[in-house]
């Protein structure tokens, strides 16, 4: 896969796989404004992502998740856009979107329910602006293209005022598999036709459960927006200077109202596609180590320490921090109620519903039917 | 005290997975999520970290042997710290205690306050929950039904005729409107027409409800009001009885219904219409007294052994069934055209009539059994059958059945064979006739035995032979003896 890249434009980086930083006329700006606490955050959050995923996929291997999608080695794609973001900007996420939803303060209980089948989700939208996760691939880039249209709906009837639009844009997150779908482009002409607030970000990592990008699409992902009449970009996705800097630029650009853009990160899945997977029947162990070499944390940490922007301590207190995040993650699985059913039913209609009312009595009166516990 | 660690779902659905190797042995110390042991299921090879911390105690599981998903895996013991907490918590969940907490479904009240145990408690109750015993829980050892619930949504709906102006919008539609089988532009016209769909019949494929059913029904209606007439049940015909607003029905409630086919109703439904259209069936009777065996009935009823059984004519036929398939082995068989297989053994099915259906548990290796234990089979098996816990397992691999029609007041009747079996036995109703013994008329309990045979495999004369076998032994259960 290496060598078919080769011939593509290289991705936009600006922290190598070495840690060594160079410099962009437009981007590195967007870096130098940010100081070392904030530098440091992004470490902080990219490797709290990491633990808490070790975690999930050990709790889904001891019994206690019923799945679990890990997102290791695409840290830096996830926190350098949504550290890009402003909270009041709407994120529509795939499955794997967890450093993000972490980053939004999303709790692991709260992400966790849907793992753990419990609920169909843990966690209110709104109170995140944080959508919740879409399994089903490909809808959520047609749930952000209806939100963005509802945002430019306000901004003409008078409801948003422009300055208060320019904080809402739209993220709609999709995976290198899920750009293929039908929805993807039913949302993206939609996206340019109205030229909605919204940036399409998709994490290229590679695989597509067991088909390889390349099967996708002979040409980068990101050149598809330029059929659809928008801008796409590509960026090194295990840079987190980079995935930051060029999603805080575009995001400045939509905020002015400079219709879609496209970023696509190239970045790789160093895990399954989700516990139900074994990647080692379909992907050669030498790519795996290829971009082992790239890993996304090791080379920033490498840049943060010959930059003297972190201290010992401060790696210490991080791992500190991601060990507390793990044992909260195991303790909230772990005493995790189990699914209210009649909850499932409630939520169906905002009114009462004959139909779903009728199901509801009907799967209370089968469950009563059953014994109160098996005689053995 | 150890915890234990039982093989969970590691994928979605996986039931069973092998042992590859294990990374830990005996006596090893472990903290939690060390990779204990690397094990292949349907899907993948997956390294499984160990939920607890502590000592290894046991290896349940050996190297390159599969284990079912639930089963234990390994055994952890003398966990410290916190899990020595967590270890500390369990003598005082006994069984009894967990048990007992389950049926008042209050899992977590009085003294356990602190917070770890708490989470223990829990995780240890979550452990059997979630993944750990899912897949084998769906399956065979499924919960028992305790009792028959209304099968489905569909068939209890009446609605007077004059509702559907009522009935506007999806949101306050029935839902025998919403499961009808018509198609929306169908709908459409029926709600303009005034039709209720829910109460046509379908003429289309698959009982679709068509355009033209719909525009009959409207046309049929019309030409009622437009004559001044009730729908034809009420047409007022002289010698016709009728009370005011009555349209002549036989019971309170719809006037035609259709009634979803479904479980057990399905399942016989396809059962006998395959073996009655596959298989020429051929009955014969036998009129048989069966005094000398009510009275040794009455014998085993008084013998405590057989205290809390069914001691019915069941149980002596069953025996007598067993007996005569000894003397008669063609009887025993299956016909598959080329060749039949005959059966050196019985597994007897019972036909029982429960509140969900025919069901036809099987006695296996009914030949193998005492004449106390069959009767011990016998009524655990209709227990069970009637009360809904029957698995499809145990309904399964029957090679003769038997059905008791005695109780339902018939004498005799010609029973459908199930698949795959060549006989199936029916025992008429007890009843005290006038009999002939030793040209004296005598009072005798007699009874009516016969059954259904396949009749490529069974001519008369072995059908005879073998009812008339069974019949001589309800005759003269002594024969049992040999």
């Amino acid at each position: 896969m290496a060598e078919a890249h080769a011939e593509q434009p290289a991705p936009i980086q600006l922290l190598d796989a070495d840690g060594k930083l160079s410099h962009h006329p437009v981007y590195s700006t967007y870096i130098e404004q940010l100081d070392d606490a904030a530098l440091r955050d992004l470490y902080r959050h990219m490797a709290l992502e990491r633990r808490f995923d070790a975690e999930a996929t050990s709790l889904q291997r001891q019994g206690q998740l019923a799945l679990w999608a890990p997102a290791q080695g695409q840290e830096a794609a996830q926190v350098g856009t949504i550290a890009a973001l402003k909270p009041t900007d709407r994120v529509f996420p795939t499955y794997r979107e967890h450093a993000m939803a972490l980053y939004r303060g999303i709790s692991a209980e709260e992400l966790m329910a849907t793992f753990r089948a419990v609920r169909h989700t843990g966690w209110d939208p709104n109170a995140y602006n944080f959508n919740n996760y879409a399994i089903v691939l490909a809808s959520q880039t047609l749930h952000a293209a209806g939100w963005a249209m509802g945002i430019n709906q306000d901004l003409r009837s008078g409801n948003l005022p422009r300055d208060k639009a320019a904080d809402e844009i739209v993220l709609a997150c999709l995976g290198d598999g899920a750009s293929s779908q039908g929805d993807v482009h039913e949302s993206m002409v939609f996206a340019a036709s109205y030229q909605l607030p919204m940036l399409y970000f998709i994490q290229n990592n590679h695989w597509a459960i067991s088909v390889p990008t390349s099967t996708q699409s002979p040409s980068p992902l990101a050149n598809r927006a330029t059929g659809y009449g928008f801008e796409g970009l590509r960026v090194d996705g295990n840079d987190v200077l980079a995935s930051y800097a060029v999603a805080k630029h575009t995001a400045e650009q939509l905020r002015n109202g400079q219709g879609p853009k496209l970023i696509e990160s190239v970045t790789y899945r160093m895990g399954a596609h989700t516990t139900a997977d074994d990647p080692t029947k379909y992907r050669p162990s030498e790519e795996v180590e290829h971009w082992a070499d790239r890993d996304p944390l090791t080379r920033y940490k490498t840049w943060l320490e010959n930059e003297s922007k972190a201290t010992e301590e401060f790696f210490e207190q991080v791992e500190q921090e991601a060990a507390e995040l793990a044992a909260e993650l195991r303790e909230a699985v772990q005493t995790m109620e189990p699914i209210d059913i009649e909850r499932v039913f409630d939520t169906v209609y905002t009114e009462p519903h004959r139909q779903v009312q009728a199901e509801k009595a009907w799967l209370k009166d089968y469950e009563a039917g059953f014994a109160e516990e098996e005689t053995s | 005290m150890s915890q234990t660690f039982n093989l969970p779902d590691v994928g979605e659905g996986l039931t069973e997975a092998e042992i590859v190797s294990w990374r830990v042995a005996v006596g090893d110390i472990v903290e939690v999520n060390d990779i204990v042991c690397e094990i292949e299921t349907a899907k993948s090879l997956v390294e499984l970290p160990i939920p607890y911390a502590g000592t290894v105690g046991e290896l349940v599981a050996e190297e390159g042997e599969t284990i079912e998903v639930g089963q234990p895996l390994i055994r952890i013991s003398g966990a410290d710290d916190d899990d020595a907490e967590q270890a500390e918590e369990k003598p005082q969940r006994g069984k009894k205690q967990e048990a007992s907490e389950k049926k008042s479904g209050e899992k977590k009240t009085g003294a356990e306050k602190n917070g770890t145990a708490r989470a223990a408690q829990t995780s240890e109750d979550q452990n059997q929950a979630l993944v750990g015993s899912g897949p084998k829980a769906d399956t065979a050892k499924a919960r028992p039904r305790t009792r028959h619930t209304v099968p489905d949504l569909v068939e209890t709906v009446h609605l007077p005729e004059e509702t559907p102006a009522a009935r506007t919008g999806f949101h306050t539609g029935d839902i025998a409107d919403i499961v009808a089988k018509a198609s929306p532009p169908v709908r459409a016209l029926a709600k303009r027409l005034g039709v209720a769909v829910w109460e046509l019949v379908g003429s289309g494929r698959n009982g679709q409800i068509t355009r033209d059913d719909v525009e009959r029904q409207a046309r049929e209606k019309k030409a009622l009001r437009e004559s001044g007439k009730q729908p034809k049940g009420g047409v007022p015909v002289p010698g016709r009885q009728q009370s005011p607003g009555d349209v002549g029905l036989l019971y309170d409630g719809p006037r035609e219904e259709n009634v979803q086919v479904r479980g057990v109703r399905k399942a016989t439904a396809l059962n006998v219409s395959a073996s009655a259209s596959n298989i020429p069936h051929v009955s014969v009777f036998k009129e048989v007294d069966i005094t000398r065996t009510m009275e040794l009935r009455q014998a085993l009823k008084n013998d405590p052994a057989y205290q809390g059984l069914s001691v019915s004519p069941m149980l002596f036929a069953a025996k007598a069934i067993i007996w005569a398939a000894r003397r008669n082995p063609q009887v025993n068989a299956t016909w598959h055209d080329t060749h039949y297989t005959l059966r050196n053994y019985v597994n007897l099915g019972i036909a029982a009539a429960t509140p969900r259906g025919l069901v036809v548990p099987v006695v296996h290796e009914a030949h193998t059994y005492s004449t106390q234990g069959l009767a011990a089979a016998i009524t655990q098996l209709t227990d069970d059958a009637r009360e809904g816990r029957t698995t499809p397992g145990e309904m399964q691999g029957g090679t003769i059945s038997i059905t008791n029609i005695g109780p339902l007041g018939l004498d005799f009747g010609t029973p459908i064979l199930p698949p795959g079996q060549a006989a199936i036995i029916a025992l008429g109703a007890v009843r005290k006739k006038p009999w002939v013994v030793d040209g004296q008329v005598v009072p005798r309990g007699v009874m009516v035995v016969g059954g259904s045979f396949d009749h490529r495999l069974i001519d008369g004369d072995l059908a005879g032979a073998f009812v008339s076998d069974i019949a001589a032994v309800l005759e003269q259960p002594g024969l049992l003896l040999d």
